[in-house]
Order: C-alpha cells, then sequence, then structure tokens
C-alpha cells in the first residue's frame, strides 16, 4: 500500500499536535523534577514533544507497567474469592506524542518476547490500541549509539507516523505503517501532501543527525565476538564499581524482567507483576540458598552476553538499541557501549 | 485453577507432601501431565512457587507435590497448608523426560534428597508401564535415614520383584542396615550399572549431581543418555520473566529436563 507524506510548518505541526489532544486519549513527555515520563496530556502546553533523550523515560511504562495488578483476591467464609473485575488503565485506544526511534524501535525488540508461545494478551493490546508518534532527533546526546544497529532509518516501521524536520523550516508527516496512513488520513485534515523532494530533505536531515554521533560501533562484529566472551576476565573489571542498583533496568527501553509478588492485608490480597533485573542478587537466589549468580560480575555477564548474544540467538534482534539511558542514569558511570566493546575486544 | 489439598504426608522432618484434587472435577480429568513436568503453585498471600508434580498421571483424579522448607513461601506452605484447605495452581509447565527413548532401555535412576521428586512421577509412570522397559534400578540416598523421602513407597518398591532398589544414607546409623556413602561412590563400586542400552535419570543436589555426572563420566555413559532436570529460579513459567534463562535457553520452556549433553552447551552457570 501506499504511505502518504505530509508537509507543513512548525504552526502547522502544533495545531495538529492540538487537535490529536483534543480528540485522543494522548500521552507526551511531561516535566517533572527535571525528567520527562509520558504521562496523558489534556493540553500541549504541559508536555514537551521534543523532550532530551538523556532526560525522558522509555515509553514502556505505557505497555510493561512498573508494577501492575496480576489478581485480587479475598478471604471469605466460603473460601478464597479472586475479586479481579478491575479494567486494564493501558488498554484503551491512544496517542503517543514525542516518541523516539530508539523507544518506538525497543517495542519490536520486546514484541518478540511477548509473541513467542505464550502470548501476552495485555501487552499486545496496548500495543495494538495505540499510535505512536516519532519526533526525529536533530542531534544525537553524548551516550547515544542507536546509529550503530543495522536498520534503515527511512523504512523504520517502528512508528506510525514519523515527524521529521526538513530544511526551510518545513515539517514533514510520514506514515510509516497502515494503522499511521489511516490516522493521518482521519487527523492530518487540512495539512498538504509532501512533494518529490520531501524524501531527499529527510534523508540529509538524517546524514546531518547521523554524522553527530559521538558512539559508533559494529553490531554483528560485537555480536560475533561476544560469543566466545563467556570467561572472560572484564566482565569483573567493568562490574567492579556497580553498586547493583538496578537503575539501568528500570530505565532501559527492552529490559523486560519481571517479579510476581504477593501482597497480604487481613483478608484481602494483591499479586503485583513489577520490574525486576539480572542484577540484582535476589533475581536467581533459590529459596534453598543456591544462587548461580552469587557475584556482580556474573550478574553483569548474564546482562550483557542476554543484551548482545542469547537474544539475538533466540529471536534474531539485540536487546540493546543504543539509547543511551543507562549509561547516563548510572550513579558510578559505567557505559554499556564501553562494556560490550571491552569485553568483545 | 483452584485445587484442595487432600492429603498431608509427612516425609522427613522437612518434606512434605500435599496430595491435591481439583475442586471443579471437569478440570481433573483434563489436566494431564508428562513425568518431569512442573506447576506454579500459589498459597494466596504468600506467594507462587514452581514445584514439579512427583506423581504419574498414570495414576489420575490426585497429583502430589513435595515441598521442603527452605524459603519463605515454602515456610508459610509447612506452617499454613492443612488438609480440606485451598491453594492455586497454573501448569502444567515444561518440557518432560523423553518417553519415546526410554522404551526398551534399562532405566537407572539416580536420585538424591528431594531430588527424588521429579523421578517418581516417572518411576511411577515407567512401573505402570512395566512392559515398556527392561531392567529397572533405583539408586538413591541421603544424608541420614530420617532425610529419605517415600519411604513407604520405597518399600513397595523393594517388594516388587521387577524392581531393584539401592539405598544410601551418608554417614553410618546404628539401625541402617543398608549402603553409607555417597551416591556417586555407591553408584561406582555397588550399582556399577551396565552402560550399553542403559539410560540414566538423575536429579538431587546440584553437587550430587555435579559428581554423579563425573562418576557416570568415568563409568562410559555418553552424556546423551543421561538426562537431568535442573532447578532454576522460576516465576512465571511462561518463558516472559527471564528468570531462568541460561544462555538463551528458558529453562521453564525448553527444560527443566535436559541431558547431560545438552548442559555442556549451555553457558557454564553452575
Amino acid at each position: 500500500m501506499n504511505l502518504t507524506t505530509y508537509s507543513t510548518d512548525p504552526a502547522g505541526l502544533q495545531a495538529f499536535y492540538e487537535a490529536i489532544i483534543s480528540a485522543h486519549d494522548t500521552y507526551a513527555p511531561v516535566e517533572k523534577f527535571g525528567k520527562f515520563d509520558f504521562t496523558r496530556v489534556d493540553s500541549l502546553s504541559t508536555c514537551n514533544t521534543d523532550s532530551p533523550i538523556p532526560k525522558t523515560m522509555s515509553v514502556k511504562p505505557l505497555f510493561f507497567p512498573k508494577s501492575a495488578k496480576v489478581m485480587k483476591y479475598k478471604a471469605t467464609s466460603e473460601g478464597t474469592e479472586l475479586t479481579d473485575t478491575e479494567e486494564d488503565p493501558l488498554a484503551g485506544k491512544r496517542v503517543v506524542l514525542g516518541v523516539r526511534h530508539c523507544d518506538a524501535r525497543s517495542l519490536q525488540v520486546l514484541d518478540a518476547v511477548y509473541k513467542w508461545d505464550y502470548v501476552d494478551t495485555d501487552y499486545g493490546k496496548r500495543r495494538e490500541n495505540t499510535i505512536l508518534i516519532s519526533t526525529r532527533c536533530n542531534e544525537a546526546s553524548t551516550h547515544c549509539f542507536c546509529t550503530s544497529l543495522d536498520y534503515d532509518v527511512e523504512q523504520l516501521d517502528a512508528f506510525d507516523v514519523a515527524v521529521i524536520n526538513g530544511l526551510d523550516e518545513k515539517v514533514y508527516l510520514q506514515a510509516r505503517t497502515e494503522k499511521g496512513e489511516t490516522f493521518l488520513k482521519e487527523n492530518a485534515t487540512g495539512l498538504a501532501v509532501a512533494n518529490g523532494s520531501a524524501q531527499e530533505e529527510m534523508k540529509k536531515q538524517f546524514e546531518k543527525f547521523a554524522s553527530s554521533f559521538r558512539l559508533k560501533m559494529d553490531y554483528t562484529e560485537i555480536n560475533e565476538k561476544m560469543q566466545g566472551q563467556f570467561d572472560s576476565p572484564e566482565f569483573e573489571d567493568v562490574s567492579s564499581n556497580c553498586v547493583s542498583c538496578n537503575t539501568c533496568a528500570f530505565v532501559c527501553p527492552t529490559c523486560h524482567c519481571f517479579k510476581i509478588s504477593d501482597e497480604k492485608l487481613r483478608d484481602e490480597g494483591v499479586r503485583y507483576k513489577s520490574y525486576d533485573s539480572c542484577n540484582n542478587v535476589y533475581f536467581t537466589l533459590m529459596a534453598g540458598g543456591h544462587n548461580p549468580r552469587p557475584v556482580k560480575y556474573r550478574r553483569w555477564r548474564q546482562r550483557a552476553m542476554h543484551k548482545f548474544v542469547y537474544y539475538k540467538e533466540r529471536f534474531g534482534v539485540n536487546l540493546c538499541i543504543g539509547c543511551g539511558k543507562c549509561t547516563t542514569s548510572c550513579p558510578v558511570n559505567i557505559s554499556i557501549f564501553e562494556v560490550v566493546n571491552k569485553v568483545a575486544k | 485453577m483452584i485445587c484442595t489439598v487432600e492429603k498431608i504426608i509427612q516425609e522427613t522432618p522437612d518434606v512434605r507432601t500435599y496430595r491435591l484434587k481439583f475442586r471443579d472435577e471437569s478440570l481433573a480429568e483434563k489436566f494431564d501431565w508428562f513425568p518431569g513436568q512442573f506447576v506454579e503453585f500459589s498459597l494466596l498471600g504468600s506467594g507462587e512457587c514452581t514445584f514439579c508434580i512427583a506423581s504419574s498421571a498414570t495414576r489420575k483424579g490426585t497429583f502430589d507435590c513435595s515441598i521442603k522448607r527452605a524459603g519463605i513461601v515454602t515456610a508459610d506452605i509447612h506452617r499454613d497448608l492443612d488438609e480440606g484447605d485451598v491453594v492455586g495452581i497454573r501448569g502444567p509447565y515444561g518440557n518432560w523426560f523423553p518417553l519415546e527413548d526410554l522404551k526398551g532401555k534399562n532405566l537407572l535412576f539416580v536420585g538424591g534428597g528431594i531430588g527424588l521428586a521429579p523421578l517418581r512421577s516417572l518411576i511411577q509412570y515407567a512401573i505402570d508401564n512395566r512392559n515398556d522397559y527392561a531392567d529397572f534400578t533405583i539408586l538413591y540416598g541421603a544424608r541420614t535415614s530420617a532425610d529419605l523421602c517415600y519411604k513407604e513407597e520405597i518399600d513397595e518398591w523393594k517388594n516388587n520383584k521387577s524392581l531393584k532398589v539401592i539405598l544410601t544414607i551418608d554417614k553410618p546409623e546404628d539401625t541402617w542396615k543398608e549402603n553409607v556413602g555417597v551416591v556417586p561412590k555407591i553408584l561406582e563400586e555397588v550399582v556399577n550399572p551396565i552402560v550399553e542400552n542403559t539410560k540414566v535419570i538423575t536429579c538431587g543436589p546440584p553437587i550430587m549431581i555435579k559428581y554423579t555426572l563425573m562418576s557416570l563420566d568415568k563409568l562410559g555413559f555418553d552424556p546423551k543418555d543421561v538426562v537431568t532436570t535442573l532447578e532454576m529460579k522460576m516465576q512465571c513459567g511462561l518463558g516472559k520473566c527471564g528468570r531462568c534463562n541460561i544462555g538463551s535457553t528458558y529453562v521453564c520452556k525448553d527444560g527443566p529436563v535436559f541431558t547431560y549433553e545438552d548442559l555442556s552447551k549451555l553457558p557454564d552457570e553452575f
């Protein structure tokens, strides 16, 4: 099918965003204590669709919440009954503005694990009912290395609509999926269809952006070299500063490990599914006291190998999309980029 | 699925077997499993734990989970769960022992402590299909005689002329008349199994597994013919939560049953 590109100017884009916010359930980055989080918004003035990458949480919590109720139960005189009738607050139709390439790409990576074998229907429903509108970056931030991944950014269909700056204050809105095409048809009323030079302009804009990267690596080479590095002594070295705070996993758009826990107060209880991390010493600790990863370097090895070897082996994609969020948030400045480059030496 | 605890059997000071029955009887008909599979066992308010099914589906109606008091949830189970109480069950999950490959072979079971639980499922299954298998040997050990599980059933096995049962404990005890010594030692010195046409199925504490595998190697067993079931922290059982990953393998989906050959291909996390 033909996917349409529309052209407008910054004012037109603002108007387009305003119209979306008034017509749809819309999420966008909202500033809170100097950080940006994807939050439900009622007006464009409260959010920033161009929030800086290092300060913005990923869109992951909109699909995989930090902590979610799995079920509720109540003990009665006749026995225990499940009382879970709450609707999933994230399952409705919605639009997300200001999504970066890396974030959108991370959802495609997560699709693989959520859709193999047992299909996570909650996740699938949230994905299906969401329109992702991306903002293309103009400049790489210090720890970004997303351009090292081998996908064609001009063809990337991880989001439904791409918003791209062109020359002379022009802005292009490009449908990338059928869902996006239909959405634009219904919502981009009054916008002109772009002429033939648009593709060329967008490509140029991307090249300018791509040249601003400080960090670059060859993922294929890293994948190959990492494979034989399970026993590398470097893991001890690179992880020695780690304080096992797990922040990296919480901000990571692709980390998806979770824990299931019960909380009970008198006769009522709730079962939660919450984020967890392989950097956590309790992650693999078994009830008998045996722990296959009792020391830091083994946990870091799992983290690095899972991202660059195991997930690729299993699902064909890397579990790291080069957004640099973990490095920005790390209290002791451990950079995943440096870790894998050191180990893969 | 909600199950009622039909019976609790105190196996050892810290192991109890919970015999479970589906509250909804139509589910009992549908619930089928193979030896080696596991369930997620919920005690509401305390949490969920992974336990293997310790009985065979050839003995339908109920199923057993043998639970050792080890952590928080298992302690709550031992303390709070009485006969007639209900628990939540999800499952069965995971793969199972390679039943087709075992047909026509000599079976050698090597178990230690609570590690007999997953083997018991297969032992019952094999006893109920006895004609499918050749020689049938069970080597079972524990630290002390009090730590041996399924004592009554072991007596039945001993009385069954078509099985050979060898028991051992780590240190001598006054009233103990059987073997003394750790499982791998007894395996080499007393059992001294025929390697030809034999499949070994083993499960026990990590240290026992380690030395048993070494002994089997010494006896000349092909890693392909040694089957074990792994213990790994699990939570979802659905290949999602990431806890049981060893390399790109999900123990909860691709396992918990592996041959020694499969295991040696995995990253060395044990």
